[in-house]
């Protein structure tokens, strides 16, 4: 029987959606007889309380603060809570905020720590956490031999949020004394919002040469648009002037950083090309070409011409 | 090679081509480089190079078979007598120390061939004068002679005993050239061949000429060599020639048995870009909506062309049984060691062909040796001893700051890293490539880019190499002061040219009056490519440059919408005939509804109008009118143009303050630590991206000589006083009296 | 005044690598070592509050690792670094940040710095622990992935912007001395000059054991282990048959199933 603790997230008072995929994280390695509790820090901890009470939540401890985030503030909450608990495992979402607070609570417990675990699981009883390493070329699976507390940080859109509907038990916990260091001083909003942002794109439509003439460019916008994307394109098309440098992928242009799923339309898929988009973990090629080195590192291939896929696409967005 | 279970195993696998085996699928068609059998040396290291690079067979450039067919002004091969065989001998020689096929494409040019030093007729089907530009802008000068039985019985023996000196050389492959409107091309093809005997009418009688050479050069040689012919299979001018779909398959058809193998391509000789396409017109394997026949049409193994530099496109035409073998003029001179590079997987290694054409330029221009403009070795092998992929090591420890990543500074950046040196590349930009970002961004100009990638991915892989170098780009423009401070010994300058923002030119030299392009409505091409200048409805573009920039941005703004005028004193893109740019470039123009000016010139620039003027509307009549006056009438054909925009394509300067101010305060240098500051490329004197690139590298290779930013002297290919060229013959002067 | 900057020698892999025998990492051989991307911007930072000091303040550099490390190390010199200090102890082979993050707090408890930088991250591992598990370890103020920084010299606050996800900032007041992590992007970083590079080398750098720094190699050890490593699986490209119509609606699908729609 151990506890489980999941310190939840919010900004100006709204949860943080990542909280949920690491409360389904925590979820996945609960043992019979284990409870899960999700502490929440906000200047209104019971709004919160409603978002979540989902699956497998048996409590949330809410505490009655501020909506600034403050490291110091957070970290006191996790210590006096793994003083008064001893929890198995504390996870957050591997958020902003938590790379704040999550080593520095880490070290003043003397606990195991993983950060940014795109995997979870028990051999022999032991816990295993994944992460990736060498920039996503390995994966790493980290155990905590000696430690009795560990804490995780999980990786966003990884873990199927919990979902459903449970009915936690709300305790409400008084922050604790801190020596709160930072102040909130206000809000920057985003930058030009209609800005091309292919690194931080999590899913990306790009085209190739295969599109064969600018005049077909601004479908695949079009489409890019309906489906969510962010259109990308390999160099021929940048270095024609049909899509901005911005939408390059590749080695000479942009790294699809932040992509999980990027679909490849008549892309050949030079070294180049790849370089900046094959760590992807789902790539899709779409090529007239079978033997298209873009199929070697896709998930799905489809073979076919791009023209008729994107106008059957359009129909299902 | 084979089978060890790679994608690109195909690739190297060996092909029987009758009696000889070609080791791997990588076959440089002929192809010209300004060498011929005049210069032994170069035509022997460039060959000689792409064997050692891989490739499975290398062949000469046409090789005349006979003195009726003489080719200057252009250089090419001769295999007429022992002389020339000794100096093709040294070719073939060095081929085989590295394992491959050498072959000789004999070649009988008919009209084509202008006959200028030898001043002979060729024999021909019928009479007809050349289409082609024998004299580079002269299309129908050259004239043949209609050939009867007698001479055609002479022409065959040509060819027989030219291919038995091939064979004597020691060549693998003979090939009877009938592509481009060569030789036997011109007896089947119905444009030229209107003969009502055995040897004209119907396919039969037009493919007996041809067929009948076949069977006689393989009666000589027997098995000695392979017999291969290089034939156009579509003229591309309809039912007036030879189409694919008709004499075309036909002839291969015919013709197979005779042969073994066969090297496809189509066009001609007057419009020859239609084969060897730019890559402004043509992509990768653009031929093969026609050559994809060809296999369907013989059992023989099949060699096309079609710019092939990309691995992937060489397996997916084998593959799909488009070819059985990659043949290559242009990617095998830009990377000759590409067949290596691919088998050991080194793909971001190739050197990949730009199709800029500027190879053929030279031989269009009347043979000078050629030169590449991905590969600075091209042609330098014999002369400079340079190799392509290797380097003398660093001579010193002494590092180097190189101004500007632009073609010549990241090709100087890039083989002193290559040798060894220290080295900081320095750039205004966020990119590697100076002037070819902007040139690439033109219309159709995109793969022109590959000459700033492959310095990119090279300088990326230098630097990782030595953690002293460094590539900073994004920097701020580098002044004196920062130079002198930068703590480099040397200092390299390539900060590039500018286009006159005052309409300097090479007619007056002087600047337009009211050019300014300081005002909203004048624009340098290097505005347009920023692009912050709005640009009017009207557009008129101001043109005394002989190359590309007038046509690409004409069609730039035409294509968004403008209406474009080219006012040019000079032919628009004259120089892009020899690139073989030029017909497309016209048609495209036409299309686009570009009017041109032609000779005209601009001698004033108001806001909405320009002045122009007829560069030959002085008088024609010369006459001495004393001090200050003009030995001719004024110009009276001075008039207004109204336009909204007017784009200024006139002279180029060299952005070379930072250079003299560096010079001048050489006292400075010393206790700074600085040996030397040189200046290179287009900050020395603008030239085209070839030239700059060859500049980087020459300094990059000799900058331990005496005098670096002097040229070293190479060495010179000419014929010797006093030695004879074939054995007998006495060099001294005899008079036939 | 004086500025610590902590920095990494992060290792990247060949395209081609195998793993070491024991299975734990990737055989050393191929790696590709290179200062940190994140730190070029940490050691900026530092230059550009020295520079608007008047060169008043120092900028130390500190490093965990063997001699191989000096190259990473001498990079951050050769940008204008004061000097440095590379730690290393055999016992540190496995170290993960928590491990360096106590090394470092006992070279800040020798230096005393007014501020420490890291990087915001390691480019190699990515794990964003060291610079927050040193503040935690000091008792310091800390603040991660901070893009932009109002900081004089000296001063009892410093103003920041911390980058949140997509591209929020938060404008927040932070307590000095402080330690905090620093963003891609917060500035330009600098290029060495070939004159910095060859000054980098006469540079001090003191060369530090664990003994020197009183700390034993017990209280070193990682927050977790190894077990494994290993490069993922990737198969070849599952073929979507059948009718363009019925390709596409195959593809919509999967788009839909990964992005939660």
């Amino acid at each position: 029987m151990a506890e489980l603790l999941v310190i939840a997230a919010q900004r100006q008072g709204e949860l943080r959606p990542s909280t949920l995929e690491a409360i389904a994280a925590a979820n996945g390695i609960r043992q019979p007889g284990d409870t899960l509790a999700v502490a929440i820090v906000a200047a209104d901890p019971q709004s919160l309380v409603g978002a979540l009470s989902v699956d497998g939540v048996d409590e949330v401890i809410a505490v009655k603060a501020t909506d600034d985030f403050q490291p110091d503030l957070t970290e006191a909450v996790i210590l006096a809570l793994a003083a008064a608990r001893k929890p198995a495992v504390i996870a957050a979402a591997h958020g902003v905020d938590a790379w704040s607070f999550v080593p520095a609570a880490a070290v003043k417990l003397g606990c195991g720590l993983a950060t940014d675990v795109q995997a979870l699981r028990r051999e022999d009883g032991e816990l295993v956490a994944t992460r990736a390493g060498y920039a996503e070329k390995v994966l790493v699976d980290l155990d905590f031999p000696g430690k009795s507390t560990v804490l995780l940080t999980i990786r966003t859109n990884v873990f199927e949020p919990a979902a459903g509907t449970g009915a936690p038990r709300v305790t409400e916990m008084a922050a604790p004394a801190a020596d709160v260091a930072t102040t909130h001083q206000g809000w920057k909003p985003p930058a030009d919002a209609g800005g091309i942002d292919i690194p931080g794109s999590e899913f990306i439509l790009s085209i190739g040469r295969g599109v064969g003439d600018e005049s077909n460019v601004e479908q695949f916008l079009e489409l890019a648009e309906e489906m969510g994307a962010t259109l990308g394109c390999s160099r021929p098309i940048a270095d024609n002037g049909w899509l901005p440098k911005a939408r390059q992928v590749g080695q000479s242009g942009q790294l699809a950083a932040s992509c999980r799923l990027y679909v490849a339309m008549g892309v050949s898929g030079s070294v180049q090309h790849q370089w900046g988009m094959k760590h992807v973990e789902t790539i899709v090629a779409v090529n007239t070409d079978p033997e298209a080195s873009i199929f070697s590192i896709a998930r799905y291939g489809i073979v076919g011409d791009m023209f008729e896929i994107a106008e059957e696409l359009k129909g299902h967005f | 090679m084979a089978n060890t279970g790679s994608a690109y195993d195909i690739l190297f696998t060996p092909i029987k081509i009758g009696p000889k085996t070609l080791k791997n699928r990588f076959y440089q068609v002929p192809h010209c480089i300004g060498a011929g059998t005049n210069y032994p040396g170069f035509q022997m290291a460039h060959r000689g190079l792409k064997a050692e690079g891989g490739w499975g067979a290398i062949n000469t450039e046409q090789c005349s078979i006979h003195p009726e067919c003489d080719d200057s002004l252009r250089i090419t091969a001769r295999i007429w007598d022992e002389g020339d065989m000794r100096n093709l001998r040294p070719m073939v020689d060095h081929i085989h120390q590295h394992g491959a096929l050498a072959g000789c494409e004999l070649f009988y040019g008919g009209p084509h061939a202008p006959g200028l030093e030898t001043r002979t007729i060729s024999r021909g089907p019928n009479q007809y004068n050349s289409d082609f530009a024998t004299v580079p802008g002269c299309p129908g000068f050259t004239y043949n002679h209609m050939a009867d039985e007698d001479e055609i019985d002479r022409l065959q023996q040509h060819y027989v005993n030219a291919a038995l000196r091939a064979r004597d050389t020691g060549y693998d492959i003979v090939d009877v050239y009938g592509a481009h409107a060569y030789g036997p091309m011109q007896w089947l093809n119905p444009y030229y061949n209107t003969r009502t005997d055995k040897y004209g009418g119907s396919f039969e009688n037009r493919a007996r000429f041809w067929i009948e050479t076949l069977e006689r050069i393989r009666k000589a040689v027997g098995n000695d060599v392979a017999l291969v012919t290089r034939c156009s299979i579509d003229t591309l001018y309809g039912d007036a020639g030879v189409e694919v779909g008709e004499d075309g398959l036909k002839f291969i058809e015919l013709a197979s048995p005779y042969l073994d193998m066969w090297n496809v391509n189509i066009g001609d000789i007057t419009e020859w870009g239609e084969d060897a396409g730019p890559s402004r017109f043509y992509r990768i394997g653009h031929q093969n909506e026609w050559i994809r026949h060809i296999k369907q049409a013989t059992n023989k193994p099949v060699v096309a062309v079609g710019r092939y530099y990309d691995p992937e496109k060489m397996l997916e035409v084998i593959n799909t049984g488009v070819v059985d073998i990659i043949g290559a003029a242009r990617p095998s001179i830009a990377d000759p060691f590409m067949p290596n590079k691919i088998r050991e997987g080194r793909f971001e290694d190739i050197r990949t062909c730009i199709g800029c054409n500027v190879c053929i330029s030279r031989w269009e221009m009347g043979g000078v040796p050629f030169i590449c403009t991905q590969n600075a070795t091209a042609g330098e092998e014999y002369r400079r001893g340079w190799h392509p992929e290797k380097f003398e090591p660093a001579k010193s420890d002494k590092d180097v700051l190189v101004v500007g990543a632009g073609p010549a500074g990241s090709e100087c950046a890039r083989v002193l890293m290559e040798r060894g040196y220290t080295v900081h590349l320095v750039d205004a930009r966020d990119k590697i490539g100076g002037y070819v970002n902007d040139v690439a961004t033109l219309p159709g100009l995109g793969e022109w880019g590959y000459h700033r990638d492959y310095r990119e991915i090279q300088l990326n892989k230098l630097v990782k190499k030595n953690k002293q170098s460094q590539i900073a780009l994004g920097q701020k423009r580098m002044t004196a002061d920062d130079v002198l401070n930068y703590g480099a010994a040397r200092v390299v300058i390539a900060t590039g040219a500018h286009w006159s923002p005052i309409g300097l030119n090479h007619r007056t030299q002087k600047p337009i009056p009211g050019a300014d392009a300081s005002l909203p409505h004048v624009l340098t091409p290097e505005q347009v490519f920023e692009g912050k200048k709005p640009v009017g409805k009207r557009v008129m573009i101001i043109n005394y440059d002989p190359y590309y920039m007038a046509p690409s941005l004409a069609e730039k703004f035409a294509r968004a919408g403008h209406e474009v005028t080219i006012a040019s004193v000079g032919g628009v893109g004259a120089y892009m005939e020899y690139t073989l740019e030029g017909p497309n470039t016209h048609r495209m123009l036409h299309e686009l509804d570009i009017t041109i000016l032609g000779e005209t010139g601009c001698s004033r620039i108001e806001p909405g109008r320009v002045e122009l003027f007829s560069i030959y509307g002085e008088g024609s009549k010369r006459q001495y009118k004393g001090s200050g006056q003009l030995p001719r009438k004024e110009n009276d054909s001075h008039h207004w143009h109204e336009c909204d925009t007017v784009i200024l394509i006139t002279s180029r300067r060299s952005n070379d303050s930072l250079f003299r101010e560096l010079k001048a305060r050489k006292s400075e240098w010393a206790k700074n630590g600085i040996d030397n500051v040189f200046v290179i490329g287009d900050a020395e004197a603008p030239r085209i991206i070839a030239d700059a690139t060859f500049d980087g590298h020459r300094l990059a290779r000799e900058i331990e000589d005496e005098s670096p930013q002097h040229q070293k002297p190479f060495k010179r290919e000419q014929k010797v006083w006093g030695v004879a060229y074939n054995p007998g013959e006495n060099p001294e002067l005899e008079w036939r009296l | 005044m004086k500025i610590l900057v902590a920095v990494k020698q992060v290792a990247f892999l060949d395209d081609e690598f195998e793993m070491r025998d024991d299975g734990r990492d990737v055989d050393a051989d191929f790696f590709e070592k290179d200062l940190n991307e994140f730190d070029h911007f940490s050691v900026e930072e530092a230059m550009l509050i020295k520079e608007a000091a008047g060169d008043a303040a120092e900028v130390v550099i500190a490093i965990i690792g063997d001699e191989d490390a000096d190259d990473a190390l001498r990079t951050a010199l050769a940008k204008g670094a004061d000097r440095g200090i590379r730690v290393w102890d055999e016992a540190l082979a496995d170290a993960d940040g928590v491990a360096v993050a106590r090394v470092l707090a006992k070279v800040v408890e020798r230096e005393k710095p007014d501020m420490v930088f890291t990087g915001a991250q390691s480019a190699d591992f990515g794990s964003a622990v060291t610079g927050m598990a040193l503040a935690g370890l000091l008792g310091w103020p800390h603040t991660a992935v901070v893009c932009n920084l109002d900081y004089a010299p000296g001063a009892g606050t410093a103003t920041i912007r911390r980058e949140l996800e997509g591209g929020l900032e938060e404008i927040m007041t932070i307590r000095c001395p402080a330690v905090l992590s620093i963003q891609l992007g917060i500035n330009q970083p600098r290029y060495a000059s070939l004159r910095g590079i060859k000054q980098a080398k006469q540079k001090p750098v003191d060369e530090l054991s664990l003994d020197d720094l009183g700390l034993s190699a017990a209280e070193v050890v990682p927050a977790a282990r190894v077990r494994r490593m290993y490069a993922p699986e990737r198969g070849k490209a599952e073929l979507i048959t059948g009718s363009a119509a019925e390709q596409a609606a195959r593809l919509a699908e999967i788009i839909k199933e990964l992005r939660g729609m």
